[in-house]
Formats: C-alpha cells, structure tokens, sequence
C-alpha cells in the first residue's frame, strides 16, 4: 500500500483543465453556472454533447471501440471532478451512463449500430422507466405490459419518476413480459420511441418549482421487436448490471464537492447574527465536518474505483458510496441554505428564465440555492431508498 | 497510488495475525489490564523479534526503514486485537524525535535500544489547560546551569511513562526562543511520576519535574526546531492511533454481527430485525469511511505542514466520530451484556474512547480542521 497520488495525474488534470477551459462556451458555463433550475436545460447539455464528441471525449468511460477513451478509473475521475469545476453542463446519464453501458454489454449488432452513436453524438435524450406508481422500492413488483404480438411488443401500463421524459426522444423501460415466472424472471428491458402513438406524458409539479419528474402512461403502444435489449425475462439483471456497473456514480462526489466549494463562497459572503457566516463557531464547526466527510467519501470512491480487496463484496463498500453521497448531497446544499439565513426563503422561478440580476443584497450565488437543497430530498429516496440501501447492505456485509 | 500490500506489508501482518489472535481476546484484556504495566512484556519483546519494533528505525541503526504505510498497518492490526503496548509513544512518537535529535550518534544507539525492545520511551509534553495541538509553547521551564540545564514544571497526562525508562520531555528554554525536547532518565532525582490506569487500561502519570539536573547532551532538539519536531512526531503518532482505530472498529463490527445472529428475542435473532439491521449497516458504513479517511491522513503524511495538519484533523474528525458511532451501537445491539466487562464490545468501546481524545479530541480537530478552511 502507498497512498501518494501519482504526479503523472497531475499532468493529465493541468490537459483536461486546458483543454475544458478552450471548449467550454463562456455563454454556456455562465448559463450552467447562475442557473436556478436543478437539472441542465436541454439545448446546453446536447450542444455540449457535441463539442465533446467533436474531441472524442462525449463517452470516455465505454470501451475504445465504441468511443471511450482508453482512460484509467483516476483518469476518468479527473475528467469528471473538472467538468464539474468547470461548470460544464451534466452529461445526460440516462443515455451516456445508464443505457449505454447495457447496450454496449448485451444489445444487438443493429441496436448498437442505431443507438450507440445518438448517445454518443448528442443527438437524442433518454428518459429511464422503471419505477411505477405501485413499484418504488419494490420494484420488481411492476405492472407495465409488454405483449409480443407477430413482429412488435404491444406495451400498456404506467411509469412514474421519469425524469426529463416530456423532453425525452427516446425511453428505456422495464416491461413484463411473463407473468407466469417469479416477479424477477418475467422482465425485459426495451426501448420505446416516446413519441410512438399511445404515449401521454404528464410533467409533475414539484415541490421547487420544476417540473422535470414525469408520469408516463402507454396505452397499447407498439414497439418493433427488435428494440428488445438482449433476452426476453433477463431485464431484472440488465437493470442491477446497469446500477453495478456506475457504483461509484450515485456518489455524487464531484457535484458535492463543487457545492461545497459555493457553500464556502455564501459562507463568506453572508452574516450570522451579525458577523461573517464563516466566523459563526457553529456554523464554522458544521461545515469542517461536512467537508471532513466529504473527504472521506472521496477516498471511498477512489477505494471501488481502484478495486481495493475488500474483506465484504464490493457491492457493500459501493453502498456506502450510495448511502453516504445521498446524505452529503443533502448536508452540503443545506448549509448553503443555512448560510445565506431568511434570505434563503426567497422563491425564485425554475424556469428556463435569466436569474435577476445580482445586487449586494442578492448575489450570483443567491438563486438556485433553496431550488435544489428543496428537491435535493429525492437523493435519499431515487435509485433504492436509503432504508433499502441499508437493508442490503446488513446483508452483505453481516449476512443479516 | 497502490492500495495493494507490498511484500513487507504482507508479511507484517501475517505475522501480526500469527501472535496477536492467539494473544487477545476478553481474558486477555482483563489479565493485562490488572497487571503492573497493563501490558505483557513478554509479548514486548515478541514485537521485538518480529521486526515491528524496528519498524521505522532506519536501516543504519538495524531498522527497517518502513513507510508511515506499513507503521499504519500494523497498527490496524495492533487495534484489531486492542493490544495495550506503548507502540505509538516509543515507535512512532520517540522515533521520530530521535531522528531528528542533532546528537546523530546517541540517537542511532537509542533507536537500536528501542528496536531491539530493550528501551521504552514516553512523550511528556502536556500541560493543565493547555491547548492539547499547541506544540509551541510549555510552562516547564529549563535553565541552562553548569554547562547543562535544569529543568522545572508539571506533565499531565503523559500516556505510557510508566512503563518508559526515559522521557522525551518539552520545556522552554530560558532566555530562547521555542520549544526544547529533552531526554529525561524517568528514574532521574527531581522527576516524581504519579501513574494512573486509563479507562481501556493502558497506564499514563502526571509527572512533576524539581530542579532535574541534566547534562547538555539531554537536549535532543533546540528550541529552533523542538516545536515543528514535536508536531510532526504527534502528527505521526495520530496516524498511527487513527489505523488503531480502524482495526478496533473493524475488529467491534464483526463481533457484533456475529452477536446479533446468536442472540434470540422473540423466538428469533435479533439481526432479523430492520432495526438492528439499520444500526449495524450504520456502524458498517463509519468504519468503512473511516478507514478511506486513514488513507486520506495517510496520502498527506509527507505534504507540507499546513496541508498535512488539515488533512489529519479532518480524517481526526470522521475517525474519532466513527469510532463512538460503532462501539456506542455496539454496546446498543448486545444490550445489558455490553455494560459487562465479560463482553468484547465494551474493551472496543473504552479504547475507542481514548483513541479519540488522545492528542487532541474531535472538538480540537474540528476547530483545527474550520480555522484551516477559512484561513
């Protein structure tokens, strides 16, 4: 064991820094930077898309021979963490990291052929659905039919939770198609066209003004065939191959430890009781924690990402990730809404608007702030709630 | 970075694992901790043998040259098996100071001393009231008289002096600026040693010094370079006590996974209920960052001092949370059999205790850790 890191990783994060830095549209950066919204506006995240894929770096972690890179997982962790720092605009998960993977692993010659390439270029954006409105936790239990009738699937049932769905060209879906097997046995996973006849989408309000989680209804929709990923019945291990493969991703790490770097700006910028929030004792002590665990998430992150021996499975040490980045993600954006006090209530309009121009009273910072710390509670809840989380994890790590 | 084990590192903790899991265990513990020195030298002079006492000696002196790596490593395995020995204070805390003593030739003996298990050297730099990081400054007094100096002045709590035959202690030197670090006989006329057990049942004493007379070659670091000796030694040993903590928890987890699938309620084993099963996962989850923390303190050990001591209170803070969260829940799952001393869990919990506090507790580093951050 030696724990320095390797200076040559130096070089390369001074390249990527230079080389985001010559890409990045200033307009751009600043439209991610100031935004109020939580999720990237669409037009952004597929024009960035472009500019990356323009340089071969729109899909570094895939295989070389469908785009990737070639880079090591620290490399790859550079990349990241500069993006963020950079105020980049978020790849679009659902397709780049999620869907891609699976499809790369199990599709067909002509789905790789057809979709791989729209991910990679930035020509579409996915919406996931798997959960239902019966389905969270217990998602195993969904309903959502998929018929295979001649030549097509004829698909009927209920999405919930499909983030970005209204904007969405393209869906990945968990469908039944077996009823007659255990829960687990009888899925698929196929790719729908959202704009295929039969689907209604519905954008539900949220508790910050956004409205990116939808509700996706199908009602007889038709589905070619061969837009199944790999076996019918297999779409259960598809979908734990896909949450696998990106375990260090719910970790949030790069986000968090952006957020933090702005916590620590309002905590410059704003008063408690009359001093500098950052001079509060409490306040001061609270932070060096937050970022202390910070810290130590970041070395849990590079620990999976090195594939450290573990004396559990390693999917105990990725739990954690998941367990503890959902907390911080949570910590860290309420300290910016603690920091900045009452001036923290202050509604301001999600939508694709320019955020008001700042004042002494309001800087750049102040908008956004509450919007995401509001619907940041999901983090605990999306992608296993964090009880599920640690019932597994009691059972891979104790056997309980 | 390489979190694979070296050769070295491999057979250290093989070796650890062949003497320690046949040498702990409750009635171990109990045996030790009523003992004279709250440890066994018998097994003192098996660390000798097996090279871990020349861990960090420098291979002219017939060390091994070890990392802050391997020093860490065996010490998770030192507080896997809640080993009581005053490892840190002579091998990682005297060594240190030692090898910056500017008598290179003494200091080569000594550490072969130290290496060879025949020597056992304390830290006697804490004062009442004083700042428990604050290397810089000391009320004890030494006065330079008749081409030595004599010192004057009151230690608390100086962990391991009772088994020590000397004493590294810090004084201010009259009419100099800083910080000096002296080599003081503990049986020297003038030192009065009041020892003490611990809670986890190792030994420390407050100690008074009265007119100790010594001669010029006592002082092992002048006042220009004591204070930044001293930090990096305590520095060094933090590390060494956070991997101690590691392994303790490490060590308490498992023991109480096994505990809550024997113990039956209900008709059942308790580690069939979600609310057990969210504790331990809780528990799992703070060692398990603890332990990344280690690595964060680790891969900073040789950063420049600001760095280094930032890195160090924060992986102080997760470490020294971790550790009460997981042996405070230990004692919680094994209810009223944790309160008994018959039970492991409640050894972890007193040694975690001390781990936490010693060398400045959770609320120092914390301070410590913000003050860095808004600097």
């Amino acid at each position: 064991m030696e724990l320095r890191l390797d200076p040559d990783l130096e070089t390369f994060r001074t390249e990527i820094r230079a080389f985001i830095n010559e890409v990045l549209p200033a307009e751009m950066k600043e439209r991610q930077r100031r935004k109020v919204a939580n999720n990237a506006a669409v037009p952004d995240l597929l024009e960035w898309m472009r500019i990356l894929n323009a340089h071969g770096r729109s899909v570094p972690h895939w295989p070389e021979e469908v785009g990737g890179c070639g880079w090591s997982p620290m490399q790859l962790f550079i990349f990241n963490e500069e993006l963020y720092n950079a105020d980049a605009p978020e790849f679009d998960w659902g397709g780049t990291h999620m869907l891609g993977p699976v499809l790369y692993t199990f599709g067909s010659d002509y789905l790789k052929d057809k979709f791989l390439p729209m991910i990679r270029e930035g020509a579409t954006m996915w919406a996931q659905g798997f959960s239902e409105p019966g389905s969270g936790s217990d998602l195993a239990s969904l309903r959502t039919a998929a018929e295979l009738v001649g030549d097509k699937y004829i698909v009927s049932g209920q999405k919930i939770w499909t983030s970005g769905a209204a904007h969405a060209d393209w869906g990945f879906f968990l469908v039944r198609t077996d009823k007659t097997v255990k829960p687990q046995r009888g899925i698929s996973f196929l790719i729908i066209k959202m704009d295929s006849p039969g689907i209604t989408v519905r954008q539900i309000p949220q508790i910050n003004g956004e409205a990116h989680l939808c509700e996706v209804f199908l009602d007889n929709v038709e589905v070619p065939a061969d837009q199944l990923i790999g076996e019918a019945g297999m779409g259960w291990t598809y979908a734990k191959f896909l949450l696998e493969h990106e375990r260090t991703t719910s970790s949030f790490i790069y986000w968090s430890k952006r957020e933090l770097a702005r916590a620590k700006t309002i905590a410059l910028g704003e008063t408690i009781g009359g001093r500098r929030a950052a001079d509060d004792p409490a306040f001061r002590a609270r932070f060096a924690r937050i970022e202390a665990d910070l810290l130590a998430l970041e070395w849990s992150v590079l620990r999976v990402l090195a594939h450290e021996e573990f004396d559990v499975p390693e999917a105990a040490a990725a739990s954690v990730l998941k367990i503890r980045g959902s907390e911080l993600q949570q910590e860290v954006t309420m300290l910016q809404v603690d920091a900045m006090g009452a001036k923290s209530l202050r509604f301001f309009e999600a939508a694709p608007v320019p955020p008001p121009a700042p004042t002494d009273a309001w800087p750049d910072y102040a908008p956004g702030r509450t919007t995401v710390a509001l619907i940041n509670r999901a983090a605990t809840i999306y992608g296993g709630s964090k009880q599920i989380q640690k019932n597994i994890l009691a059972k891979l790590a104790f056997g309980l | 970075m390489d979190f694979a084990k070296s050769d070295i590192q491999t057979m250290l903790l093989d070796s650890a694992e062949r003497l320690l899991s046949e040498t702990s265990g409750v009635e171990y513990w109990r045996e030790q901790r009523h003992g004279a020195l709250g440890f066994d030298e018998g097994r003192w002079a098996q660390f000798a043998e097996l090279g871990w006492l020349a861990l960090p000696v420098p291979e002219a002196a017939g060390g091994l040259d070890g990392t802050i790596e391997d020093i860490a490593l065996l010490n998770i395995a030192l507080g896997k098996a809640l080993a009581t020995e005053p490892y840190v204070s002579t091998v990682v805390l005297a060594d240190h100071v030692l090898k910056q003593a500017s008598d290179e030739a003494m200091a080569l003996e000594l550490l072969g001393e130290i290496a060879a298990g025949s020597l056992r050297v304390a830290l006697a730099h804490q004062e009442n009231g004083a700042h428990p990081l604050d290397t810089a400054t000391a009320g004890t007094v030494a006065r330079a008289a008749d081409g030595g100096y004599v010192l004057n002045g009151a230690k608390l709590l100086a962990v391991d002096a009772p088994s020590a035959a000397r004493l590294i202690v810090s004084a201010r030197i009259e009419g100099e600026e800083g910080l000096g670090l002296f080599l003081v006989p503990a049986d020297q006329a003038g030192v009065a040693l009041d020892a003490y057990p611990l809670v986890d049942g190792t030994r420390a004493a407050d100690i008074v010094l009265t007119d100790v007379t010594l001669p010029a070659a006592a002082l092992l670091v002048g006042g220009n370079r004591g204070a930044e000796v001293l930090q990096e030694a305590i520095d060094r040993a933090s590390i060494a006590l956070m991997a101690q903590a590691v392994g303790a928890m490490e060590a308490c987890n498992k023991v109480c996974g096994a505990y809550v699938q024997e113990r039956k309620q209900f008709g059942t084993a308790i580690g069939s209920f979600q609310a057990i099963q969210h504790i331990m996962a809780d528990m799992f989850v703070a060692a398990h960052q603890a332990r990344s923390m280690l690595y964060h303190a680790l891969s900073n050990a040789d950063r420049p001092e600001a760095e280094r001591a930032a890195a160090l209170s924060a992986a102080r803070i997760v470490v020294g949370e971790a550790g009460q969260l997981v042996s405070r829940n230990g004692i919680q799952v094994h209810g009223g059999y944790g309160l008994t001393d018959e039970y492991a869990v409640g050894h972890y919990f007193r040694r975690l205790m001390c781990l936490e506090k010693l060398y400045g507790d959770v609320i120092t580093h914390t301070e410590r850790f913000g003050d860095s951050i808004f600097a």
